[in-house]
C-alpha cells in the first residue's frame, strides 16, 4: 500500500483508542450506575467487560469509591467521574487516528506533530492516577489499568506516526526544477519533468498543505469532545436533597453518664457521632475515607464501639468479627490515645481477624494487644471495662439503631449508608456545612 | 484529505454520541431506580439493636413481668418504687406456684441473697455474688429483686423486713455502680412472707451461703435477683 509506512502507526493509535474509550465507557458505565445510591457489580477485569463483581475490597470498587475518582465531588453527588472525560477525548483520538490512517501523507503538515502532542495528555493522566493508586490507595484497579496501557500505545503510535511522517518528509528528495521548454517546439523529445519512481505519495507530500490554521479548530474539536459527556452528565444528574436527610436522627444525645469516648482535634468544628467495629473493613475503608477528605480533623467526635461480636453484644448469635470485644475494650482502656488504637485496629485488621478465627481465638488477640500497647491487660480484664463497654451498647439500644457498621450521625441527622462513599463529600458538605472539603 | 476528515470527523462524532447516549440512559435509569427505591436485589432486612430475648421469656412470663414494671415505677413517670405483696398478688393474677414457676428459667443467671434472721444486713458473699451478677448483665434490660421473709413474725414485720432487704441489694448496686438511671433498672418486689414462699428445693439455686445449712425457713429469708433477658 502506498504510504504504509506512516499508516501503522495510526492504525494502532486507532486501536488503542477504541480500547480506551472502552474502558473508559466500563468505568463511567459502573460510576453511573451507582447514582441510584445502591452497591451494584463494578467491572474489574482486563479483559473489557468481564469480572463484574460486587465485593467491597475488589480494587476498581475501591477507586471508584476513593475521592481520586471524580472532581467535583463537593458539588455533585458521586461528582463527576474523570473516565467522563477520558470517554470524551478517546472518541477525539479515535477520530483523529481514522483522519490520519484514512489521509496518509495527504494530511497537512501538522497534523502528525498536533497529533503526538495531544495523545500524550492521556497518558501524563495515566502516570498521574496510577501513581495516586500506588501511593495512596494501594490498589491498582485493572479497569483503569486498561487505561493506562492504551494511553500508553496510544502516545507511542502518535509518536512514532510524527518521526516517520518527519522522517518521510525529511528523506523525500526535492522534486527537481527542471525547466520545461515551450510546449510549441514540436520537435523536442517530451521529458517526463519529475525523477523516475517519484511516488505519488512524494508528489502529494510536497503538496501538502501546512495545516496550521486548522491547529486552533483541532485543539477546540478535542475539548469540545473531552468536556461534552461530562458536561451532559452533569445536566442530567437526579437531585438528591431529599434523600441524604431522609435516613433518621439520632433520638437520644449521649449524656456525660455515657461512657462513650471523645476526639476532639484542634480545628474541629462539627459535633459528629461515629458508630464503629474496630475490626470491620468497611469502618476501616469509611475511616479512611473520611480522613482522606480531610472530614477527620474537623469532626468534633463521639466515637461509639459497636463490637459485632457476640463475645460481649447480644444483638448476636455469632461474632461477625471475632476479637472485637477485646479490640473495643482495648480501645476504652486507652483514654487519650483511643484514635490511636483505634487506627492501630484499623491497619492490622487482617491479622487480628486471622488471629482470632485461629485455634487460640481469643488469646491470640490478647497477645497481639499486649504486644503493641502493653499495660492494657488489667484494664481490659476489668469489671469496670466490661460495665462501660456493656453501657456503650445499651447507648445504641436506646437510641434504636441497626445492627450494622459503621453509622454516622452529623448533629442528630444519619448519614445515610449510601452517602457514605461515592456521595461522601456531596453530603457532608450539605449536612454540615461548616466543614470546609479540603 | 477533505473525505478523510469528513469520515475521521463522523466517526469520532458517532462514537462520541453513543457513548453519550448511553451513559445519559444508564443515568436515567439510575435516577429512576432512586425515585422509585427499586434494587436490583431484595435489601437485606438489618435487625435493630435492642434487648437480649431469652428463650425462658414466654408471652405468661412476659405479661406478669410488664405488669410490674408498669406498676412498680420502672416504666413511665411513677415515682414509685417497688411493689408490695398486695400488689404483687393482684398484679401477677396467679397462684404462688406458678408465680414462681415462671423464675425456675433464671436458675442459672440469678441468685438467691440470704440474710440473717430478722436482718435486712448483707453479709459479704452476698455483696460479692450481687456484684458479680450485675456485671454479668449482657443484654438484659431489668434486674429484679424479689425480696422474702421467712414464716417468723407478722405479716407486717415480714412485710418491712422484705421491703428492706430488697432495699439493702439496691442500695449496694447504688453504691458499687453509680448510675442516674438505676431506678429504672431495678424492678424490686418485696414479698413479705404473704405471697410466693420458697420450698427448700430452692437451695440447691446459686445462693450466697452454704447450701447445707439452707433449709424451708431459710431459703425465704432472701432475696432473688437477676437480670431478666427480656425484650419488654
Amino acid at each position: 500500500m502506498s504510504g504504509a509506512p506512516t499508516r501503522w502507526p495510526a492504525a494502532v493509535a486507532l486501536a488503542a483508542s477504541l480500547l480506551g474509550l472502552t474502558f473508559a465507557g466500563l468505568s463511567s458505565v459502573d460510576y453511573t450506575k451507582h447514582l441510584d445510591r445502591q452497591i451494584h457489580d463494578v467491572h474489574c477485569s482486563y479483559v473489557p467487560g468481564l469480572g463484574a463483581e460486587t465485593s467491597a475490597d475488589n480494587a476498581c470498587r475501591v477507586a471508584m469509591y476513593s475521592p481520586f475518582a471524580a472532581l467535583f465531588r463537593d458539588k455533585y453527588w458521586g461528582g463527576v467521574p474523570i473516565a467522563l472525560f477520558a470517554v470524551g477525548s478517546f472518541c477525539f483520538f479515535a477520530a483523529f487516528a481514522l483522519y490520519l490512517l484514512l489521509a496518509g501523507r495527504a494530511a497537512p503538515r501538522r497534523a502528525p506533530g498536533f497529533f503526538a502532542l495531544v495523545s500524550v495528555t492521556p497518558l501524563l493522566a495515566s502516570i498521574v492516577m496510577g501513581t495516586i493508586s500506588a501511593v495512596r490507595l494501594g490498589h491498582f484497579c485493572k479497569v483503569c489499568v486498561g487505561i493506562y496501557v492504551a494511553s500508553t500505545i496510544l502516545a507511542a503510535a502518535a509518536i512514532a506516526l510524527f518521526v516517520l511522517d518527519r522522517r518521510a518528509t525529511t528523506t523525500t528528495p526535492p522534486v527537481p526544477k527542471i525547466a520545461r521548454p515551450p510546449t510549441a517546439s514540436a520537435d523536442k523529445t517530451l521529458i517526463d519533468d519529475e525523477p523516475y519512481a517519484l511516488s505519488a505519495e512524494a508528489r502529494a507530500g510536497e503538496l501538502r498543505p501546512e495545516g496550521n490554521w486548522l491547529l486552533p479548530l483541532w485543539a477546540a474539536a478535542l475539548g469540545l469532545f473531552t468536556v461534552t459527556p461530562a458536561l451532559l452528565y452533569v445536566s442530567s444528574l437526579p437531585s438528591y436533597s431529599t434523600y441524604i436527610t431522609s435516613c433518621g436522627k439520632l433520638e437520644k444525645a449521649a449524656t456525660p453518664a455515657d461512657p462513650l469516648i471523645h476526639v476532639s482535634p484542634a480545628g474541629a468544628v462539627q459535633p459528629a457521632t461515629l458508630f464503629v467495629d474496630p475490626l470491620c473493613p468497611t469502618c476501616k475503608a469509611f475511616h479512611q475515607r473520611l480522613a482522606t477528605e480531610g472530614f477527620l480533623d474537623k469532626l468534633d467526635l463521639t466515637l461509639v464501639l459497636f463490637p459485632l461480636d457476640n463475645e460481649c453484644n447480644w444483638m448476636l448469635d455469632r461474632a461477625v468479627h471475632p476479637g472485637s470485644c477485646a479490640v473495643s475494650k482495648a480501645i476504652l482502656c486507652s483514654d487519650h490515645r483511643a484514635m490511636q488504637v483505634l487506627e492501630w485496629a484499623y491497619d492490622n485488621q487482617e491479622a487480628i481477624l486471622t488471629a482470632a478465627k485461629a485455634a487460640a481465638g481469643p488469646a491470640n488477640v490478647r497477645a497481639m494487644i499486649a504486644a503493641r500497647y502493653p499495660g492494657l491487660d488489667t484494664c481490659i480484664d476489668s469489671k469496670d471495662t466490661t460495665l462501660r463497654l456493656n453501657k456503650v451498647l445499651r447507648y445504641i439500644v436506646n437510641n434504636k439503631l441497626p445492627v450494622s457498621t459503621p453509622q454516622m450521625f452529623l448533629g442528630d441527622t444519619r448519614l445515610c449508608d449510601e452517602d457514605t462513599d461515592m456521595g461522601l463529600s456531596y453530603t457532608m458538605r450539605k449536612l454540615a456545612p461548616a466543614l470546609e472539603v479540603k | 484529505m477533505k473525505g478523510s476528515g469528513i469520515v475521521g470527523l463522523s466517526a469520532g462524532c458517532v462514537a462520541l454520541i453513543a457513548s453519550v447516549f448511553a451513559l445519559q440512559g444508564q443515568v436515567e435509569a439510575a435516577g429512576q431506580r432512586l425515585k422509585t427505591g427499586a434494587t436490583e436485589e431484595p435489601k437485606q432486612q438489618v435487625a435493630i439493636a435492642n434487648d437480649a430475648e431469652a428463650p425462658y421469656c414466654t408471652p405468661a412470663f412476659k405479661q406478669v413481668l410488664q405488669r410490674v414494671l408498669n406498676a412498680c415505677g420502672l416504666v413511665g413517670t411513677d415515682s414509685r418504687r417497688g411493689c408490695q405483696p398486695a400488689d404483687v398478688k393482684s398484679l401477677a393474677s396467679i397462684s404462688d406456684d406458678d408465680f414462681n414457676a415462671l423464675f425456675t428459667p433464671l436458675k442459672d443467671r440469678g441468685a438467691v441473697i440470704m440474710f440473717d434472721d430478722g436482718s435486712e444486713k448483707l453479709d459479704e458473699a452476698g455483696k460479692k455474688l450481687i456484684e458479680d451478677l450485675w456485671i454479668d448483665r449482657r443484654g438484659a434490660r431489668y434486674f429484679f429483686v424479689v425480696a422474702r421473709a421467712s414464716k417468723t413474725g407478722t405479716p407486717e414485720l415480714n412485710r418491712a423486713l422484705s421491703h428492706k432487704r430488697a432495699n439493702s441489694v439496691h442500695f449496694d448496686i447504688g453504691d458499687k455502680f453509680p448510675d442516674p438511671d438505676l431506678d429504672k433498672q431495678v424492678g424490686m418486689l418485696w414479698l413479705g412472707n404473704e405471697f410466693a414462699q420458697l420450698g427448700p428445693e430452692y437451695c440447691q439455686w446459686n445462693v450466697s451461703r452454704d447450701a447445707r445449712k439452707c433449709a424451708a425457713e431459710a431459703i425465704n429469708r432472701s432475696a432473688f435477683v437477676s437480670w431478666v433477658d427480656c425484650q419488654l
